[in-house]
């Protein structure tokens, strides 16, 4: 071969290699399944979850591959499907749960998973105010006490009583679970809040390969005690990767050419492009919208401590003078609906959703612009040209927004232009994923903000409802436990939000009651609107049915698509190798 | 030709196989140097990007840089999108993914971006003029003390420190963008006019202005300053198109005014929501094509500035 030959073959084979990170070990493309990560992986060597308040050190495949939950909520069957538990229950006023565990469960290390684990992860929660993650700042608030009943088995005492707490806590209800941590490692550590867990053990079927800023290789192990005790097959993909794809258009890319098999959120004309490009692309439904409900509906946030949206009167006007409608059609390109209250609007909302719009409380698709500037008017702004102004300052505001996805933008880019023209000078400040979550929302570091942090209520309204009350308003600069009540919303209508909503929270499921409080509590909500909900969310994923069959439809809906969820789990076990 | 050939045409002797019109047209380009087509086309290309910022807003509206303002990716006039929609003139070039218009988003933005460039490259130049003189003429610790500066800011990358400093910053306006760029814009005009002004220091004219007891400034300024005017000028244009790349860098990584229209922040946004993928060519396609034309504008200026002030460049 001539030399220039040589440097040909030579560069096709580096080029060839840029892509296939693969090449290491030798696992071929078909039988590895790559999913887009939409954010950096910051610190990439560190794998204690508990100090991780963005769900980064999980998401890069920790929890979708190697720890397993104790259930995970189908959303299509309403259903706890048990997983490293078998079952559980609880005493009849809901201030004890007793968990039986799954016999025959091992550490990727060899080593038994049994109530010791679950006891020692539980106390270590309860004991470590640092441990800042959302899970557990929610199991750390409701449990008083955790005991070994016997191998298998753990009684959970809570300080009040919560029917809802096993789906909360240990069910995957929303992104994550729980996580139980290996005792046998653990409980060497001195300080569980820096402890980097490196490497990491666990349950599941894959081991960590290796991680970097941008990616995450997890490798099949050899046994697994779900193949060995019948609970599962062993999954079928040899490896999975997990890739930071870096914005719609090389996400686009990446899908039109096989180089991702599941990718985050697209835009609809983004996603038929794609098509034209990959037909082998599929989503939640064949047709348009395409786009699969998001449990967590979008709203604008706001801080309620700073001046001068700390006036209720300024928060409701915003409320009037945002086009909800011209959110869907423009950011969304008509693939979702305007929210008409806080909540989602699944099937089994539809009682609690209804009774708020009985009540008089739902929200406008059409803006009522002049309603909004009467407001700001009535608080002393007068119109002077463009913006409104008062004692010399122009009313402004600053709307914090997460860049990582266009969606997100382009919502907020609607909303400045609504309250542009309202008489407001409004920006748009976009804000790096792990910085938004990290730092932005959690201290209270905005005025206002685009996200969901109300997310939470699936089949009942005090999830949701119960992330605003009084007892999470911590002040500006220090950590809203478990991104709760960010808006920091107190004064007479919280107090009186709270006491209704404390009330709900130890009430059955089906209580009949709970419509009339949910609507009582709303009143109180409406009036003081420390967020104000936007649009339900539709999350557009592009599936790549090239290498890997088996993706969740609507027509195959063993469960929702959110693969960066801890029930991913579920997914990459349904996935076969596609002729 | 020959004068090319010639190495100093300005002091040869005039061609004496031409006729004597020619001769007459070369001597008069001769004698207006100002007028070379490189320079004219430049001028062109830029006067008419400014034409169309001013004349564009009287005849198209303005407000239709903001999102909403028409149906989402539509195609230019006389094209189809990928969902097969025919574009319409009320959209002439079409529209982007928000319903913004590409045509307004160039008869606003691309002034913006020129602005930018000007403002950031005359504080520069105004800083580098007055430093350059003063380090070159008056010297000592004041030269070392400059010099050093200009030589250690140069070393900087600018690029760099604007991204930190623009992404602390948050969204900011054009002027003010102009100011932080024209921090990394002034060390060449700097090192540049001290060299020119150490070689002036001891030409003769400076010298019978010193012996008559002219000030410093009045020498720097009213004696020196003229005599560079061309060549500052070809300075002037270099740093415009720095300026311009820097501007439009930042722009294309988001890191720009938001909600301010700039050529670089359309490309950004384009590239942001996936317009090669969707095929939305005009999106980032007639801002590129804006862009090219400035940078070509610049340099036709350049190029034109640089057979004024020297000479031998002229085709005489």
């Amino acid at each position: 071969m001539k030399p220039t030959g040589k440097l040909l073959t030579a560069a096709a084979a580096a080029l060839l290699a840029l892509p296939g990170i693969s090449s290491a070990q030798n696992i071929a493309r078909e039988d590895t399944v790559i999913f887009d990560l939409d954010r950096t992986i910051r610190d990439p060597d560190n794998f204690n979850w508990m100090t991780d308040g963005t769900g980064i050190r999980r998401m890069h495949g920790a929890h979708q591959t190697m720890w397993e939950p104790l259930f995970i909520l189908n959303y299509g069957t309403g259903d706890l499907d048990p997983w490293l538990a078998t079952g559980y229950e609880g005493n009849a006023d809901s201030t004890e749960f007793t968990i039986s565990l799954r016999d025959g469960v091992t550490w990727s290390d060899g080593e038994d998973f049994d109530a010791d684990d679950v006891v020692f992860s539980v106390n270590m929660a309860l004991e470590n105010e640092e441990l800042s993650a959302r899970e557990v700042a929610t199991l750390r608030a409701q449990v008083a006490a955790v005991e070994k009943v016997d191998d298998l088995t753990v009684r959970l005492t809570l300080n009040a009583a919560n029917p809802r707490f096993v789906v909360e806590n240990f069910g995957v209800r929303i992104f994550g679970s729980f996580l139980i941590m290996p005792e046998h490692v653990w409980s060497r550590v001195d300080d569980p809040a820096t402890f980097a867990f490196n490497p990491p053990i666990g349950t599941g079927p894959y081991e960590l390969a290796s991680a970097a800023s941008n990616r995450a290789i997890w490798n099949r192990r050899d046994t697994w005690w779900g193949a060995e005790t019948g609970f599962m097959d062993m999954p079928e993909p040899a490896r999975v990767i997990f890739l930071e794809s870096g914005g719609e258009e090389s996400r686009a890319q990446l899908m039109a050419t096989n180089q991702l098999d599941a990718a985050q959120n697209v835009s609809v004309g983004t996603f038929e492009a794609i098509r034209i490009q990959n037909p082998e692309v599929t989503a939640w439904h064949d047709g348009y919208p395409y786009a699969a409900t998001d449990p967590c509906a979008r709203q604008l946030e706001i801080n309620t401590t700073v001046e001068p949206w700390d006036s209720a009167n300024m928060r409701r006007a915003v409320n009037h003078i945002i086009d909800r409608g011209q959110i869907v059609n423009i950011a969304v390109e008509g693939a979702t609906t305007p929210s008409r209250t806080m909540f989602v609007e699944y099937g089994s909302m539809t009682p609690f959703i209804d009774a708020v719009l009985k009540a008089g409380h739902g929200l406008s698709a059409k803006p009522d612009v002049a309603a909004g500037q009467a407001l700001i008017e009535a608080e002393g702004w007068t119109r002077n040209g463009e913006y409104y102004e008062k004692d010399g300052e122009t009313l402004s505001v600053a709307i914090h927004v997460n860049s990582a996805s266009v969606e997100y933008t382009r919502t907020i880019d609607v909303v400045v232009e609504n309250l542009q023209r309202a008489g407001i000078d409004a920006r748009a400040v976009p804000v790096e994923n792990s910085v938004f979550w990290g730092e932005v929302l959690p201290f209270g570091t905005y005025e206002m903000s685009y996200s969901w942090l109300s997310c939470g209520s699936v089949n009942e309204p005090w999830a949701s409802m119960g992330r605003y009350t009084v007892a999470d308003v911590v002040p500006v600069g220090e950590r809203s436990p478990g991104f709760n009540n960010t808006a920091r919303w107190d004064g007479h209508h919280a107090e009186a939000y709270s006491e209704i909503v404390d009330r709900m929270k130890g009430m059955a499921l089906g209580d009949p009651a709970v419509p009339g409080m949910v609507a009582e509590a709303y009143g109180h909500l409406a009036a003081g609107m420390p967020f104000i909900p936007l649009v339900q969310s539709a999350k557009l994923l592009p599936l790549n049915t090239t290498y890997w069959e088996g993706w969740p439809s609507q027509e195959d809906y063993y469960n929702h698509p959110f693969h960066w969820w801890n029930s991913g789990h579920q997914i990459i076990h349904n996935l076969t190798r596609a002729n | 030709m020959t004068g090319r050939e010639s190495s100093a045409p300005e002091t040869s002797a005039p061609d004496a196989d031409g006729d004597s019109a020619r001769r007459v047209r070369r001597m008069r380009r001769f004698d207006n140097p100002w007028r070379n087509p490189k320079l004219i086309w430049g001028a062109g290309l830029l006067l008419g990007i400014v034409a169309l910022g001013i004349l564009g807003r009287l005849f198209w509206d303005a407000d239709l840089v903001f999102t909403g303002a028409g149906t989402p990716r539509q195609a230019p006039a006389g094209f189809e999108n990928l969902r097969g929609q025919a574009g319409s003139w009320s959209h002439p070039f079409g529209t982007d993914v928000s319903g913004k218009d590409i045509l307004a988003l160039l008869i606003v933005g691309a002034p913006n971006t020129l602005y930018v460039g000007v403002l950031a490259s005359l504080i520069g130049m105004g800083v580098g003029i007055f430093l350059g003189f003063s380090a070159g003429f008056i010297g000592g610790r004041l030269d070392d003390a400059i010099r050093v500066g200009s030589d250690v800011m140069i070393t900087i990358p600018p690029l760099l420190i604007l991204v930190v400093a623009q992404a602390s910053f948050g969204d900011i306006g054009l002027t003010a963008m102009a100011v932080l760029i024209a921090g990394f814009a002034w060390q060449s005009p700097t090192r540049l006019i001290r060299a020119q002004a150490l070689s002036m220091r001891e030409s003769g004219y400076v010298l019978m202005a010193r012996l008559s007891g002219a000030s410093t400034g009045h020498i720097m300024f009213r004696e020196m300053l003229p005599n560079l005017v061309p060549y500052l000028f070809g300075s002037f244009i270099a740093n415009v198109t720095t300026s311009i790349v820097t501007a439009v860098g930042l722009e294309v990584l988001g890191l720009g005014p938001q909600r301010v229209p700039t050529l670089g922040r359309v490309i950004y946004d384009a590239i942001n929501s996936g317009a090669l993928i969707q095929n939305l060519w005009w999106w980032w396609g007639i801002p590129t094509v804006l862009l090219a034309a400035m940078f070509i504008g610049l340099l036709l200026i350049n190029l034109g500035l640089d057979e004024v002030s020297n000479p031998r460049l002229r085709r005489l």
